[in-house]
């Protein structure tokens, strides 16, 4: 068995890391739990991160300071707690390359799929270069802007997405022209659905495709691939 | 009175537009009376000269040539005059005497006209004048040689009926009609901005203060209003930031009773634990979103309305699987219009999601603008098949924290503020939402958006 990952998660409230290292342990992590962005520059040197868990309200040194340190010293992703519904907090912590936002109170389990979703991607150095930092990603005249998680069409009108429909779609942008298995998109809709998640990511792509304009059966821009799994098909250009 | 207008602008135009043709009246009666007399003592002028110069040109005529020289002066229109011996009139007693002005003036006219003083008339008798419009003159020749008698009209002194003073009367009144409507629509502009304000106001409470300059009343009028904008602003935002406080706070406690219950063994307590939970979250978010609503701060950019109205669907299918099955969606594809995207997200679902939840399924239904037709707005009709609502009850569940008996009873969940933050973001955009009952039961959810 692999080494369990080591996991940084800040919060200022005593209960709430406690109790989230508990569960994250309980999942196989290993945790270290700390308070405030000084603790977290103490405990930064010690130990090789795979990945924090950082709150935006945090005393003192506020989170997306902390963030912006911490992106100044290595690539290691950061999942961002936000207060409900703050959007802006959101948006500026999402351009300053935290790789995805949880709102407060969250449940555990979206948490959970969340940390496993980001460290997976983390894996493939190829995605995290190509979207980490991009302002926009355009692809056939679409414009996918990951801080504002919005989608825009040629002419600039914005597309509504679900939140599950937007995950999957960033996955597609993020590995253009390499097939995305079922497996990874399971793992991208956990968390986020309810019901059988087989069903769901049909579903999810077929509505994809409708708001793409992309005819169900003559797909041009997602590809269905022979055994299991989809393929966005057209090069991406980052702004 | 049924003539008299409603409109401020309209009655302060006619009372000004009375008071004008009282004035104009009034001033042309005037004019027109000293233009008479004007007229009158031109007249009689005139008429002196021509009876002095005739008198003049038969008296110095020798005896027996006065009957050739008159005969031969070319006299003016309407007047006559013959030689005769005795004394006129016989017939003509029946002539007032003249007016003594008139004779006055004939006889400083003698005296005017140059002529040895013996040649001058004996004796000169005058009937008639203006009133009759007639004058007969008898002036008595020296010597025996009988009397001049002249008979002329008086034309009547007309005023009124100069060929242009009603053209120019009609010039007048029109101008002067003009730039009264024009001047009173321009001053009581200001009363209608307050109108407008106030309406606006009533909308949205964070709406633009008024400009406080112009004439000094209606910048007073100006000010207050913004004092009172102010005043029931800071009231409305001392309320949410309450509310909002209070959900900011609930946040962390509701975090670790989430966490908390990921280490209850039993599933089924767990699972239910959660659903409660999800259920004080809701409201929370709620009462977060209630807050917020007010205060949006999200720019308006252009949205595809028919993918938004799907996209809210969408989302209620994968919270709710169960329904999905019973949501519809009918409309064009695609169909652009100025949005505030999150907060139209929100105030649809939130409409979508009571469908759902009282009516058992939505069918929603975008009917864009008309081409060509006059308002640019588009309708939005959420349906459903459930129990509607009381028809008394239709405006008052837009209240916020208002609900049901029959919901309450049935345990569906909620605050209470659903309709009352869908109704905040659908005003804030420039239109609205109203239920109704469907003919066949069920309630209609109906939103107008302009475009
Ligand atoms: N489609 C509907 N059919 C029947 N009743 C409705 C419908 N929509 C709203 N209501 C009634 O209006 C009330 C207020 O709705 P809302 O403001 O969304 O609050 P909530 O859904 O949280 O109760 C509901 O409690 C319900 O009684
Ligand atoms: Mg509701």
């Amino acid at each position: 068995m692999e080494t369990a990952q080591h996991i940084l998660v800040v919060d200022d409230d005593r209960e709430i890391r406690e109790l989230l290292a508990r569960f994250l342990e309980r999942n196989r992590f290993r945790v270290t739990a700390v308070r405030d962005a000084r603790e977290a520059r103490r405990a930064w040197p010690h130990a090789h991160f795979h990945l924090v868990v950082l709150d935006l309200m945090l005393p003192g040194e506020s989170g997306l300071e902390l963030a912006r340190w911490m992106r100044s010293q290595s690539d290691i992703p950061i999942i961002m707690l936000t207060a409900m519904g703050e959007d802006t907090d959101r948006i500026v912590g999402l351009e300053l390359g935290a790789d995805d936002y949880v709102a407060k109170p969250f449940n555990p389990r979206e948490l959970l799929a969340r940390i496993r979703a980001v460290l997976r991607r983390a894996g493939e150095p190829a995605v995290r270069r190509e979207t980490a930092g991009a302002a926009a990603l355009c692809f056939a005249g679409w414009t996918l802007e990951p801080a504002r998680r919005r989608l825009l069409n040629p002419d600039g009108v914005e597309v509504a997405l679900t939140g599950g429909e937007y995950d999957l779609l960033l996955a597609l942008v993020e590995r253009a022209n390499r097939v995305l298995t079922r497996d990874m998109l399971l793992d991208l809709l956990r968390g986020r659905q309810a019901g059988p998640f087989d069903r769901a990511i049909d579903v999810a792509i077929s509505r994809l495709r409708r708001k793409l304009d992309d005819d169900g059966r003559r797909a041009q821009l997602i590809k269905t691939v022979r055994g299991g799994g989809y393929v966005l098909a057209t090069s991406i250009e980052r702004r | 009175m049924t003539l008299w207008p409603r409109s401020l602008a309209a009655r302060t135009a006619v009372v000004l537009l009375f008071t004008l043709a009282a004035i104009q009246v009034a001033g042309l009666t005037i004019d027109a009376l000293d233009r008479q007399d004007l007229q009158r003592l031109g007249q009689i002028r005139d008429v002196s000269v021509q009876l002095a110069t005739l008198y003049r040109a038969i008296v110095q005529a020798p005896r027996s040539a006065r009957d050739k020289t008159l005969a031969a002066i070319a006299l003016p229109p309407g007047m006559h005059a013959a030689i005769r011996n005795q004394t006129p009139f016989d017939a003509g007693g029946r002539l007032p005497l003249a007016p003594e002005p008139l004779e006055r003036a004939i006889r400083v006219a003698m005296y005017l006209v140059r002529m040895p003083p013996w040649q001058r008339p004996h004796q000169i008798i005058m009937r008639g004048g203006l009133a009759s419009e007639r004058l007969l003159v008898a002036m008595r020749l020296p010597g025996q040689d009988g009397w001049l008698t002249v008979s002329t009209r008086l034309a009547r002194p007309q005023p009124w009926h100069s060929p242009s003073f009603l053209a120019a009367f009609a010039l007048m009144t029109v101008a002067a009609a003009l730039l009264t409507i024009w001047a009173v629509r321009r001053l009581i502009r200001p009363v209608r901005t307050l109108a407008a304000a106030a309406e606006r106001l009533g909308r949205d409470v964070n709406a633009p203060p008024l400009s406080e300059d112009g004439p000094t009343e209606v910048a007073t009028a100006a000010a207050a209003f913004n004092t009172m904008a102010a005043r029931i602003r800071r009231f409305v935002e001392d309320r949410t930031f309450l509310l909002t406080a209070m959900g900011h706070d609930l946040r962390t406690p509701i975090t670790r009773l989430k966490l908390r219950a990921e280490f209850i063994e039993d599933e089924e307590q767990r699972q239910k634990f959660m659903a409660d939970l999800d259920e004080i979250e809701a409201m929370v978010a709620a009462t977060l979103d209630f807050g917020r609503a007010a205060t949006a701060s999200e720019p308006a950019a252009p949205v595809d309305l028919a993918m938004l109205c799907q996209t809210v669907l969408d989302e209620a299918a994968d919270v709710r699987p169960e329904a999905a099955s019973s949501l519809a969606y009918a409309g064009p594809a695609h169909y652009t219009a100025r949005a505030r995207i999150g907060a139209l997200k929100r105030a649809l679902g939130n409409l979508v999601n009571n469908a759902i939840a009282y009516g058992g399924g939505a069918r929603l239904t975008l009917v864009p603008p008309e081409r060509g037709g006059k308002a640019e707005v588009a309708r939005i009709e959420i349906e459903d098949d459930g129990p509607g609502i009381p028809p008394a009850d239709l405006e008052r569940v837009f209240q916020p924290f208002q609900r049901l008996e029959a919901s309450r009873n049935r345990e569906t969940g909620g605050t209470g503020l659903g309709l009352s933050i869908a109704r905040d973001i659908l005003r804030a955009h420039g239109g609205d939402v109203t239920l109704s009952n469907r003919a066949g039961g069920g309630a209609r959810a109906i939103v107008t958006l302009p475009v």
